[in-house]
Formats: C-alpha cells, sequence, structure tokens
C-alpha cells in the first residue's frame, strides 16, 4: 500500500471514531499531560488535519480532515484552559458525555457585571462595601449617599449606577 | 508547471502583491515602479476604470467619480455609523441597496463594495500577470484580524469577482508574522502591532519552526492613519477659519487639498521636525477673492494631537496581552506593520509600552503581502509547509430572548472549529424560528453585528419542551461563519452561509463576473494578446499618462481620507428588533433562555433566566416576572450580600 492510501485509511477510521473519542484520546495525550505536551499533540494533530496541510487530498478525505480538525481544536481550546480543562474533568457521567460546550463567556459576563457593581476604582469598592454594611443594618439612606460617594470616583459604572436606583425604589417603598 | 498564487495585502489606503518563486518572496511593482498602488478606483467618462496612484490623484479634480477608502465600507450595513460618515465625508455617491446593503453610484451606474475592491484586486492579479507572462488565477487575500465574517465574505467575493480564487483569507498580522519568521528556524513569542490607514490589530504569536499560532488578537476598526490625518486637518481648518472666515470643510475641492496636505505633513513629519504647509488659493474668502494657507508643524505639536489615539491602540494591547496571557516581558519581538508605524512618535511609544525596540527589519508597507505570498506558495506547494494556526476574533452569539445575544464561540478561540446547540422553541405548536447570529462582545443583541438571519421551519410541530432544534456554528480556517439548523427528530435540515443581506448572493456575484463589469480595469503595460481574454483590453488613453501624484516612496500612507472617529457604531436598530419575530430558547444545562414569536407577547414580557444560576429554569413563572432588569438586578444583588456574609 502507498503511503497516500494508509493516509487514507488512517483519516477514514479516525473520522469513524472521532464521536467516541474523549479529548484527551484526541489529542493522544495522557489525562495527566501538562500544558506544553497538550499544545505539543495540537501542533503535531494540525499538521495532520488542518484543512491547509490538505488540499492535494480528494474532497471526500478533505471532508473528514476538516471534520477531524475542528474536533481537535474543540479538545485543544478545553484542555489548554485551566478552567475549562478542571471543568471537563468534573463532567459527569464522563463515558457519556465526551464533550463539553466551550463558551463560558455568560459566566464571564455575570461575573464582570457583579464586579463592576462592587466597584472598579479601590475607592469606589471602599465605598460600595460600606453601603453594604449599611444595608444589612437597614439604613438604606446612608446606603444611597454611599453609592453616590463611589460613583464620584467611578465615574460611569452603570452597575453602581442601577444599585442606587434600586436603592432609592426601595426607599420610597419603605417609605 | 508550478502553479502561480499570489499574495495580496488589499488595504485600505493602500495594496501591495507579492509572489514567492524559486524560495524569493518578490513584492511586484505596478507599471509605474510603484510597490504598492492606492486602492482608489477612478472612472472615467468613457467607461474604463483605472485604479492606483494615478486614479487618486483624480480625485481632486474628479471628486464624485474617484472611489477610494473601499475598504472601510466592505461588508457593512447602509445604516451603519461607518457608512453615514462616509457619506458626509466622500464626494462619491452612497446609495442604499435592497436588504440594507451598501452601493457606489457613479456616472450613472451603481457598484457594490465587492466590485469596487475587485477591481483593486483586478489591478493587481495584472501587475502579477505582467511579472509571470502567465494567468495568475490563484491568491491569499489579507484581511484585518479584527474583520468580522461579513467584512471576510465580502473580500472573498471581491476575489471570486476578479478572477481569482482566493485560497485563503489570511488575518494581516499573521502575515507579518509569516513573512518575519518563515524559515528562520524561530522559537520566540512577538506582537504584532499593526496600525493601517483604517484599522488597528494586535496579535500575539508563539512562532515555531514551522508552526505560527496566534495566542490572541484584538483591534480597533475605527481607528488608523486616517484618524491621524483628520486632527491635521481639523487643526488647519478650524484656523483657516478663524482667520479668513470661511470653511474648507464646506468645499469638497478645497477640502481633498487640505485632506492631501494634512496626508503629507504627517508623512514628511516622520522624517524632518517641522513641515511647512502650504496651499495657495485654498478657496474663497467671503470678499471674493482667493485665500491661501500657510502653517508650519511641528513634530511634537503632532505628537500632541495625536496622543490619545497612540494610547487608544495600547489599551487593544493590555487586553490582547491579557486574553494570551502574557505580559509584555514574555515577548522576544515586536514586529511593526502599517505605514503610520513609520512615524516616530508610534514608533517610540511604541518601545515604551512593550519595553523593547520594535524589529525594524521588516517593511511595514510590504510585510503583509509578503507573508501572503509566503502562504500562496506554501498552500499550491511552491515553499515548504508553514502551518497558520489562527483564531477568531470576535464572540460568536445567537440571539436569544429580550434581546439579548448568547455566546456559542469566544473571542480568541482557535479556528476552524464547531459548536453545536440545542434550542427549544417558545411555544407549543410554534411553525418556525428565526435564528440570528452575531458576532460582538456585547450581551445586548444589538450591539452587536449582525451576521445574518434566517428562518428554519422543518422541525417536528409539537410541544415547546420536546421540540428539539440542533444548531451548528462553524468558523471555518478562513474566520467565515457557517450555520446549519437541523431537527432531531425529523432529520429536517436548513443551512446557509451566514451572509450579509447587503452582501452578494451566488447569483449576483455568478452575474457579474459573466458581464464583466470589472473587466475594464485598464492596466499600463499589460500585453493582453499573450495572456488572453482573460484580461481586460488596454482601453484608456488616461490609464498610459504618467501618474501625476504620489511618488512610489510616499505611498504607505496616501489616499487616507476619513474625517472622524466614531467610537460607538451604535444599534442597527432595524434589522435587531429583538423579540418580534419566532425565537428561540436555548437548552443549556440547567438554563433556559428563550425568544418569543411577533405579537404574542410584547417584548416587556419575555423575561430571560440566565442572570442566576442556581435558579431551576422553572417553567411556571417564567412569563410571570415583568420588569426583568429590577428582578434581576434584585437578585444579583442579594447574591452580593450572601457573598459578603459568608
Amino acid at each position: 500500500m502507498s503511503s497516500a492510501q494508509i493516509q487514507a485509511l488512517e483519516i477514514g477510521a479516525l473520522a469513524k471514531i472521532m464521536n467516541e473519542l474523549d479529548y484527551y484520546q484526541l489529542l493522544g495525550v495522557d489525562p495527566t499531560a501538562t500544558p506544553a505536551e497538550i499544545r505539543k499533540a495540537f501542533h503535531a494533530s494540525s499538521r495532520n488535519f488542518h484543512p491547509d496541510a490538505n488540499r492535494r487530498l480528494d474532497l471526500e478525505l478533505r471532508n473528514q480532515c476538516a471534520q477531524i480538525s475542528k474536533r481537535v481544536t474543540e479538545a485543544y481550546c478545553v484542555l489548554r484552559d485551566p478552567r475549562r480543562r478542571r471543568s471537563y474533568d468534573a463532567r459527569s457521567d464522563g463515558d457519556k458525555n465526551l464533550r463539553i460546550q466551550i463558551a463560558e463567556a455568560k459566566n464571564a459576563d455575570r461575573q464582570q457585571a457583579k464586579a463592576e457593581r462592587r466597584g472598579r476604582t479601590p475607592q469606589g469598592r471602599q465605598f460600595h462595601a460600606k453601603a453594604e454594611a449599611d444595608i444589612k443594618k437597614g439604613n438604606l439612606a446612608g446606603a444611597i449617599q454611599n453609592i453616590q460617594m463611589a460613583l464620584t470616583f467611578e465615574g460611569k459604572n452603570p452597575g453602581l449606577e442601577s444599585l442606587l436606583e434600586e436603592l432609592r425604589a426601595r426607599k420610597k417603598q419603605n417609605a | 508547471m508550478a502553479e502561480i498564487a499570489v499574495g495580496i495585502d488589499l488595504g485600505t489606503s493602500n495594496t501591495c502583491v507579492a509572489l514567492m518563486r524559486g524560495g524569493n518572496v518578490e513584492v511586484l511593482d505596478n507599471a509605474f515602479g510603484e510597490r504598492t498602488s492606492a486602492s482608489v478606483v477612478h472612472f472615467h467618462e468613457d467607461g474604463s476604470v483605472e485604479v492606483g496612484n494615478s486614479a487618486k490623484a483624480k480625485v481632486i479634480h474628479a471628486p464624485a467619480q474617484t472611489v477610494s477608502s473601499a475598504k472601510r465600507l466592505i461588508g457593512r450595513y447602509y445604516f451603519s455609523e461607518e457608512v453615514k460618515k462616509a457619506e458626509a465625508i466622500y464626494a462619491y455617491e452612497i446609495a442604499e441597496a435592497p436588504s440594507h446593503g451598501v452601493r457606489i453610484e457613479v456616472r450613472d451606474e451603481e457598484f457594490s463594495l465587492p466590485e469596487i475592491s475587485a477591481m483593486v484586486l483586478r489591478e493587481m492579479k495584472q501587475i502579477a500577470e505582467r511579472h509571470t507572462g502567465e494567468k495568475v488565477t490563484k491568491a491569499v487575500i489579507t484581511v484585518p484580524a479584527y474583520f468580522n465574517d461579513n467584512q471576510r465574505q465580502a473580500t472573498k467575493d471581491a476575489g471570486r469577482i476578479a478572477g481569482l480564487e482566493v485560497l485563503r483569507i489570511l488575518n494581516e498580522p499573521t502575515a507579518a508574522a509569516l513573512a518575519y519568521g518563515f524559515g528562520m528556524g524561530l522559537n520566540q513569542r512577538v506582537a504584532v502591532y499593526d496600525l493601517g490607514g483604517g484599522t488597528f490589530d494586535i496579535s500575539v504569536l508563539e512562532i515555531g519552526k514551522d508552526i505560527f499560532e496566534v495566542l490572541a488578537t484584538c483591534g480597533d476598526t475605527f481607528l488608523g492613519g486616517d484618524d491621524f490625518d483628520d486632527r491635521l486637518i481639523d487643526l488647519l481648518a478650524d484656523e483657516f477659519v478663524a482667520s479668513e472666515g470661511v470653511n474648507p470643510r464646506n468645499d469638497p475641492f478645497a477640502y481633498e487639498k487640505l485632506k492631501l496636505a494634512a496626508e503629507n505633513a504627517k508623512k514628511q513629519l516622520s522624517i524632518d521636525e517641522e513641515v511647512l504647509v502650504s496651499i495657495d488659493d485654498l478657496m474663497l474668502g467671503e470678499d471674493g477673492q482667493q485665500r491661501s494657507l500657510a502653517r508650519t508643524i511641528t513634530r511634537a505639536e503632532l505628537a500632541t494631537l495625536v496622543h490619545d489615539l497612540v494610547l487608544r491602540t495600547f489599551k487593544v494591547c493590555d487586553e490582547a496581552l491579557q486574553q494570551a496571557d502574557l505580559t509584555v516581558r514574555d515577548l522576544d519581538g515586536v514586529i511593526l506593520v502599517g505605514g503610520p508605524t513609520r512615524l516616530p512618535i508610534v514608533r517610540e511609544a511604541v518601545a515604551g509600552y512593550f519595553q523593547q525596540e520594535p524589529r525594524t527589519d521588516v517593511d511595514p508597507d510590504e510585510v503583509v503581502a509578503m507573508g501572503a505570498a509566503i502562504h500562496a506558495a506554501s498552500l499550491v506547494g511552491e515553499a515548504q509547509d508553514a502551518m497558520l494556526l489562527d483564531v477568531t476574533p470576535l464572540d460568536l452569539r445567537i440571539g436569544v430572548a429580550g434581546g439579548l445575544a448568547e455566546p456559542v464561540i469566544e473571542r480568541n478561540t482557535p479556528v476552524p472549529i464547531e459548536q453545536t446547540r440545542t434550542f427549544t422553541t417558545f411555544q407549543d405548536h410554534q411553525e418556525s424560528v428565526q435564528i440570528r447570529v452575531y458576532q460582538g462582545d456585547h450581551r445586548q443583541a444589538e450591539d452587536n453585528a449582525l451576521l445574518g438571519q434566517f428562518e428554519f421551519s422543518g422541525f417536528q410541530n409539537g410541544l415547546r419542551a420536546d421540540v428539539k432544534i440542533d444548531v451548528t456554528f462553524e468558523i471555518d480556517a478562513d474566520g467565515i461563519v457557517n450555520v446549519t439548523a437541523s431537527d432531531q427528530a425529523t432529520g429536517e435540515a436548513a443551512s446557509t452561509q451566514i451572509t450579509l443581506s447587503s452582501g452578494l448572493d451566488n447569483s449576483e456575484i455568478e452575474r457579474i463576473i459573466d458581464e464583466d463589469r470589472t473587466g475594464r480595469v485598464a492596466t499600463a503595460g499589460v500585453s493582453t494578446e499573450r495572456l488572453g481574454d482573460e484580461v481586460a483590453p488596454l482601453a484608456s488613453p488616461a490609464a498610459t499618462a504618467p501618474p501625476s501624484f504620489a511618488a512610489p516612496e510616499a505611498s504607505s500612507e496616501t489616499g487616507n481620507t476619513d474625517v472622524t472617529v466614531v467610537e460607538d457604531p451604535g444599534p442597527d436598530l432595524e434589522l435587531d428588533s429583538g423579540a418580534d419575530d419566532d425565537e428561540l430558547q436555548i437548552i443549556d444545562d440547567e438554563e433556559l433562555i428563550e425568544l418569543t414569536q411577533p405579537g404574542s407577547l410584547g417584548a416587556e414580557d419575555v423575561t430571560l433566566d440566565v442572570q442566576t444560576p442556581s435558579d431551576e429554569s422553572d417553567d411556571d413563572g417564567f412569563f410571570d416576572s415583568a420588569g426583568l432588569d429590577l428582578s434581576e438586578g434584585d437578585a444579583d444583588f442579594d447574591l452580593e450580600l450572601e457573598d459578603e456574609e459568608k
């Protein structure tokens, strides 16, 4: 068999079983692999399956390579990122769920909005903390004052501004 | 016989073509010996078309027939800020096409933006044919890394219209890194600082022996050398108004003169400490007498004028480094790309920011085309392989309940990649869903660029929880997006290459090619007989005239034409109508996200359930709470307090 035929067989076989492989198996690395090993494996795989590496194959093989390449990229995307890798390793029913969604921005968005609400500047955060203490004590007027102070340091901060509005609404309700 | 495949850097201001032959990369000069040509298209009265620096020179006399900076408009909607801005400052006619597209009207003819860009590309193709004596039909074309799918697709269409098979749409900074590191056996981390005429990109790459991996890329498509010119124009114009009482901005001819003078002054300040801007008879004063302008500008003055613009680029650099999880100390080199990086002000600021001198061994105007040529040669087997592993610059999002857009593939994810999400309908027995795909960093759908939308109706009719629609998002190695929807139950599928409604569909492209609408680009010095009918005849006498403007060495930033920076493109109100169509909900772990059908529920009734992770997405009560903001705010606030108590 020529090397081209062997290559074709390998591509076909991998395309068939790729749905049954987890990300480590796809990249051909150990579950304990280091980030450097993961990157190296991704590079090696890209040399074989990236669309630029396969222009001279026939259409069917190119399509199979494209499928493999996308899946390998997904595996790399998850395993190279410590947070994603942790959540992948911790997934439930790992034998059945071989893939996870890569987008986490929803969380990130939420965290960012939350962080923004706490203040972006040291002084802003300080006054926000005071406001929180006031809220615990039920002192809405004090909280409002402190958030206003925080805003003088923060400039435009939609998170804090909406918090201020909420507090004012609550105070109105209470009154 | 070896296949010829060229690399083309299709710039906002200038375009450059290069070819790799026998292991060497050459920048191919045009018939006038210029190594870059202005990306300007001039339409002659006889219908012929001229491209390049000589076309650019025509702008002073025939501004309405001379189209520049098409790259700023390509792949954009008519109602976008960038198009409005262009309408205000360009003398050529910009019109609205069906589906919010953009057309350029010149001499009673309409052209799409891909057609205008195709004319520039055709000029490059003909330059390459003049050099090789053979037909050139394959090319790698570069785009700013921060270009979205619409802009990439439109650029690819331009290539096709120009008679080129586009082997790859390549990111400019990646191309530059390839030109810098190809065949050098390096093992380095580098930053590519790419400040062009109209856009800014920063990419951080890891360069290995034969692998170029982009770690992160960030950019600003509203920041470039043109904005530097604008600051100078404003200074000159304001002073002229103050001293002469008339405004050159209101006179298209005076304005073009001022623009050219500002641009040349900026370039001269790369060489000299000060420059005298002198324009005789700029325009008529109120008394009917000609008024002239003379003003000395120093390098320090320019530095002050553009200081904030340069600082803005470093904010973008901060972001890229953060995304790559690196600091400037981790970088082994900094590569400068784009004409404006010749400015000492920019070089010094870059050296300060990165704490190292940028590389000076690459030509910032040619390095991108050279990289594209290397990749083109590698793709047709003319050069050793170098793998380019690139990333997508923007979040890919799908429109969901409440006018929001949920990320499916985040920015700086390597490509090619594919993700599938499962959705259900919003209502029982819903017959169709509208799938909207966006690119951008914003949660509010309307703040992102809408890539396209399509209706999917082939799914099983059923209760909303029973209907499961798989939507697959793919980003290919060109950064171009494909979306497919299918129903798990019926196997029914609908797919679309997400194309901008203002873009061209396949039949339009074929018609343009059939009619050879861009075939009239008359290039000086091309022998047509030898190359056959693909090449346009040498038609216009004007094309053979010597260029009246722009020496080749001065061409780096010529053609910079825009005036104001608009940072916030604003909401695309007309299309992103939020909840007035059939919409979707995502089945995503525990969380449900829904959109609605027209008329059934007003936008204020739509509640979204993504705020509180602990929420069980209880289906009852899901539609009850109006006033999304407050309830969501409260929940969030309470959560924060709980955290504090812990």
